[in-house]
């Protein structure tokens, strides 16, 4: 179950009340709770993303580009009226657009690899809403879903596994243990490593300093504010990490889980109140009460990639009313059966088959793609280890490697491999490693 | 670095707010304290945001716009109450002046007819294809009155990019349907096709398409401005 409770099952009977509260406030302080649930969000959102702008590369000029439909000119105007954040607003050169996009791609690739994720994930959000601010009027709920966990990721500690950072954290600690033998090799490595980290904070530094120059322009104040707390905690974490290992580095351990545990829970609160109102307005809806309201979205033309699928599906009264019903029933009972694990498990699985469904037959992917990845934050901690490993060793086995690779400690847990098996196939030459 | 505490053992845990002592116990208090009430705040913004109109957004409507507008808008009413029953199109007839200099007015043009083109057996349609114009006349119906006259600024810029979204669609080479001249003016006519009632239903709904012309629009440059150049 990933709903944080705070108190473990183990206590015994009659636990006092503020030993209770010492106890909750112990968890959400010393542990950034979900670590599987948070990486599948990410790699899933972050793979929906670029899933979406490889897609759409062919059409990135007449999307969001300044010559487009929806030209700068009428962004500028409209962006004056609401205030959304895009950088592209800095300038209506074709360069800067093309430098947009594909630091979205490349920060979409990197968020999916885990490679430095609290500040890749800052990049990410940057990505995403400045496309999608730019031309508010392209989008569909699966942008909008993009949208709200973009910003929601960069609170998340999401590479805490399957990522490289874990990866990275792995091996230091194993380097750590063997740098006691050899002192100078491990601490040359580690020196190595390191720079990485800084120069991107430095980087990304100037581009606050920019940002928050172009501020007058586009943004709410709340943006800015977000992103240099952002940036200033993580210079002081290095800092930290750097001159005050104790009490220091433990405090911002503290505030980071504080701050993770909170987004979380927002998170999974947002994905209940998506299914609650979808569930809760349809019951409203003539077409839903009668059972024929999935019929008329398999005859709309904007929605049926596949007429002669839809009109299959649509040909059966008796399967229409099923389909309409139990989507209705599904919507709202969601939310409540988070209180049992088994049946929330049997919903999130219906869900999850109905978005591929969706994705198929109203030609939704990238909508039904960031759904399932949503609906991802509930799914239960075995599951997602028993994916992880089965993933990591159809990695293996497609590299053909041994399960503990040579460059790797043997060690390193099990768990912590690259994000799914989808990145298997693309880092084949990688065989020369192993 | 989890540190569980068992309520039997006093070993001090490594990390967590009870690793600690007095002041910084106090950061981490307030910080947690005040990111509850943030989160806490945050959904309930959310859920007024979602929910129907009620006692509490009409008293402070305003406040809730503020806090999700325009970052956290989301809206998931997705086929609710009812699922859309109707197929929208768009078409549009252009007063060209040719390469000799004369002028003549085309037939209509179905734009919408060409995205459903793209989309059948399209696995991942585009939203140039699925989104684009679909959205642009829904906008454009939302930010006009029912006399067709533009509410406020957001009416204006609707009509701007229905006429740029055409002209990228009908004049140039590089265009869907290219006129094959200079476009003085656009007239737009959106048709409402009602989605017939299922066999096995008794309810009979008309599947008469209605039309409404809008007015004829002048192309200016300010319409076509660079995207020459983008083509």
């Amino acid at each position: 179950m990933t709903v944080p409770s705070p108190a473990p099952a183990a206590a015994p009977a009659r636990v006092p009340f503020d030993r209770k509260l010492a106890r909750a406030a112990q968890t959400v302080t010393s542990r950034a709770l979900g670590p599987y649930q948070t990486a599948i969000v990410r790699i899933g959102f972050s793979l929906t993303w670029l899933f979406f702008l490889v897609r759409e590369f062919p059409h990135r000029h007449e999307m969001y580009g300044p010559d487009g439909p929806w030209s700068f000119e009428l962004a500028r105007r409209l962006i004056a009226d609401n205030r959304a954040f895009t950088v592209l607003m800095w300038s209506d050169g074709r360069l800067w657009f093309e430098v947009v996009y594909g630091l979205a791609v490349v920060a979409a690739v990197l968020l999916l690899l885990g490679w430095h994720t609290r500040a890749v994930s800052v990049v990410f959000m940057v990505g995403a809403l400045s496309l999608q601010n730019r031309s508010v009027f392209l989008g569909d709920g699966g942008d909008n879903v993009v949208h709200l966990v973009s910003i929601y990721l960069t609170l998340l500690r999401c590479g805490q596994v399957w990522s490289l950072d874990a990866r990275r954290a792995a091996r230091e600690a194993a380097r750590g243990e063997e740098a006691r033998g050899e002192e100078a090799r491990g601490e040359e490595a580690r020196r190595r490593v390191e720079l990485a980290g800084p120069a991107l904070w430095v980087v990304l530094g100037g581009f606050l300093v920019a940002a928050t120059w172009f501020s007058p322009v586009t943004g709410e104040w709340w943006v800015y504010v977000l992103l240099w707390v952002l940036w200033l905690g993580q210079g002081l974490w290095w800092l930290v990490e750097q001159y005050a290992p104790g009490e220091p580095r433990v405090l911002l351990d503290v505030l980071a889980n504080l701050a993770h545990n909170a987004a979380l829970v927002v998170l999974m609160a947002e994905v209940c109140l998506i299914y609650a109102t979808a569930g809760w307005y349809k019951i409203q809806g003539s077409r839903w009460q009668d059972g024929t309201a999935l019929f008329y979205p398999l005859h709309l033309d904007y929605f049926t990639p596949w007429p002669a699928l839809s009109e299959l599906l649509a040909s059966s009264g008796i399967m229409v009313m099923l389909l309409s019903y139990g989507t209705v029933i599904v919507q709202v009972a969601f939310p409540f059966t988070l209180f049992h694990r088994k049946v929330k498990n049997v919903l999130l699985v219906a869900m999850m088959l109905e978005h591929a469904g969706i994705a198929l037959l109203l030609g939704l992917p990238a909508f039904s793609l960031a759904m399932i990845a949503a609906d991802a934050v509930f799914l239960p901690t075995v599951f997602l280890v028993w994916l992880g490993a089965r993933a990591t060793r159809g990695r293996d086995r497609l590299l053909r490697r041994r399960p503990a690779a040579a460059d790797l400690p043997p060690q390193r847990p099990a768990r912590d491999g690259e994000p799914g098996g989808e990145t298997g196939g693309e880092a084949a030459p990688r065989t020369l490693v192993g | 670095m989890s540190a569980h505490i068992d309520g039997s053992a006093e070993r001090r845990p490594t990390g967590g707010i009870l690793a600690l002592s007095m002041p910084y116990q106090v950061v981490a208090a307030v910080a947690l304290a005040s990111l509850a009430v943030l989160a806490g705040l945050h959904l309930a913004m959310v859920f007024l945001h979602v929910a129907p109109s009620n006692t509490i957004t009409k008293q402070h409507g305003q406040a809730v716009d503020d806090w999700i507008y325009p970052e956290f808008e989301q809206n998931w009413k997705l086929f609710a109450p009812n699922p859309l029953q109707q197929n929208v199109s768009v078409q549009v007839r252009a007063e060209v002046t040719g390469a000799d200099g004369a002028r003549r007015t085309t037939g209509w043009i179905d734009l919408t007819a060409q995205d459903v083109e793209d989309i059948r057996g399209n696995v991942f349609p585009s939203h140039t294809q699925q989104n684009q114009l679909r959205r642009a006349i829904d906008w454009y119906g939302n930010a006009h009155d029912d006399e067709g006259r533009p509410k406020g600024m957001r009416g204006r810029l609707s009509e701007e990019y229905m006429r740029r979204i055409v002209l990228t669609r009908i004049e140039g080479p590089g265009a869907r349907a290219d006129v094959g001249g200079t476009v003085e003016r656009i007239q737009l006519r959106r048709t409402v096709t009602p989605v017939a009632s299922p066999h096995w239903s008794t309810e009979k709904r008309s599947t008469q398409p209605s039309s409404r012309l809008m007015p004829w629009w002048e192309i200016t440059d300010a319409d076509r401005s660079r995207t020459e150049t983008s083509r």
